[in-house]
């Protein structure tokens, strides 16, 4: 069983400004489901996944590199 | 059609889905969008006349940089022309960077462009100013000096220029914020003031404009990043909690269940407001205003704000040097 908890996460490179890092989660997760568990509010910021824009929709992939940009302050 | 697909061209990758209209875009269709929807709102409200020559602020944040990026379509039509003014406050380790990306941002675009600094105008800096602040009992905000400074040198460079109209950055977060707030504070007459437009209220003022006034601030950040700038989108250091960020907050997080309340917001406010100035508006009388006696800017008082500001200030400064020495 724990095998196939392992063969069901991936590992994202996470970059916000000058914060770097590398996470863990379950796949199949959305831009939008990142950002929550991260606590970043979804309406003050543009999100690149491998350097090309996306939507809140998009569905992140093991070894993408997400990257936050915060257009708007406050919130 | 999947979600990733554009609802203008088909392409299959979209930047942005338009919660307001259902709208899902790819990165040129959006541009596209946006630069069209504000030529739009220059046209339908009589922005700007052919002939015009348009002094932008261009701080090298987003708003600016967009603004700035979107008039320029018509100064390479040859309908108007431009010059765009960076104001160096003087608040180290912050605007050093806008005024790189402000530069560069005038140089590719080719527009005329002049960096105007506190230092040289009123020979202090705001970090100057703040420095004599923080030793007072009740001290101001950062904000009340910049804003009556800014304005200050915005109108003195506007002649200079001879610019016919100030173009503002000013996007659909901010006016929304700003009718809701003077709304809540019951500042009809300020309320009133809010528009497309602001009015001089002295022949001597240049007109200011509001071109981005229906776009939300997330989609100007999204356009200026799709356009390739490199933006300065750091906040300002001296930015405090304010009743403005609280409205902000309030009317972002209403806008995820209730996407087109911005719209609304401003729209039904533009409808009231033709009643409201009816009755609010009488009360700006004494047209044309005097002169203040010291720079001669256009003023109610013998002396202008910056003026009055300018006296406090030297004051200040002048009791911390004294305490230093």
């Amino acid at each position: 069983m724990k095998k196939l908890e392992e063969l069901m996460k991936m590992t994202i490179k996470f970059i916000n400004k000058k914060d770097i890092k590398e996470m863990d989660y379950e796949e199949n997760l959305k831009v939008e489901d990142i950002l929550k568990r991260e606590d970043i509010p979804i309406e003050t910021v543009v999100v690149k996944i491998n350097g090309i824009t996306v939507t809140e929709d998009e569905v992140v992939n093991d070894n993408d590199e997400v990257e936050v940009i915060k257009v708007i302050y406050g919130g | 059609m999947t979600d990733t697909t554009c609802t203008q061209c088909g392409y299959e990758h979209v930047v942005i889905h338009r919660k307001y209209n259902g709208q899902r875009l790819c990165s040129n269709c959006f541009k596209e969008s946006i630069e069209k929807k504000v030529l739009r709102t220059v046209k339908k409200q009589k922005l700007i006349n052919k002939g015009d020559k348009v002094l932008v602020g261009l701080s090298g944040g987003k708003d600016s940089v967009a603004l700035l990026n979107i008039l320029n379509i018509l100064k390479e039509k040859h309908m108007i022309d431009l010059v765009a003014v960076t104001i160096d406050e003087g608040i180290a380790g912050y605007r050093e960077e806008g005024v790189r990306i402000a530069k560069d941002v005038a140089q590719k675009l080719g527009v005329e462009h002049h960096i105007v600094s506190f230092k040289d105008t009123f020979d202090f800096t705001l970090d100057k100013i703040m420095m004599a602040e923080s030793k007072e009992e009740h001290p101001q905000h950062a904000c009340t000096y910049c804003g009556v400074f800014r304005r200050h040198v915005f109108n003195q460079t506007a002649r200079e220029y001879n610019a016919t109209k100030i173009a503002t950055g000013h996007n659909l977060d901010d006016e929304t914020q700003s009718i809701l707030m003077n709304y809540l504070e019951g500042n009809i007459n300020n309320m009133v003031r809010i528009g497309y437009i602001t009015e001089a209220r002295d022949e001597r003022f240049t007109p200011k404009i509001k071109p981005l006034r229906e776009i939300p601030e997330k989609e100007i950040g999204l356009y200026v990043l799709e356009c390739g700038y490199e933006v300065h989108f750091d906040g300002c250091p001296y930015a405090h909690e304010s009743f403005r960020m609280e409205v902000g907050d309030f009317i972002r997080q209403a806008t995820l269940k209730h996407p087109t309340i911005m719209y609304s917001t401003l729209n039904g406010f533009e409808k009231i407001k033709p009643v409201l100035k009816k009755d609010y508006m009488k009360k700006q009388t004494g047209l044309p205003n005097g002169t203040c006696s010291r720079c001669g800017e256009p003023s109610s008082d013998e002396l202008c704000k910056s003026c009055k500001f300018l006296d406090k200030i030297h004051e200040k400064i002048r009791r911390v040097d004294e305490d230093d020495n």
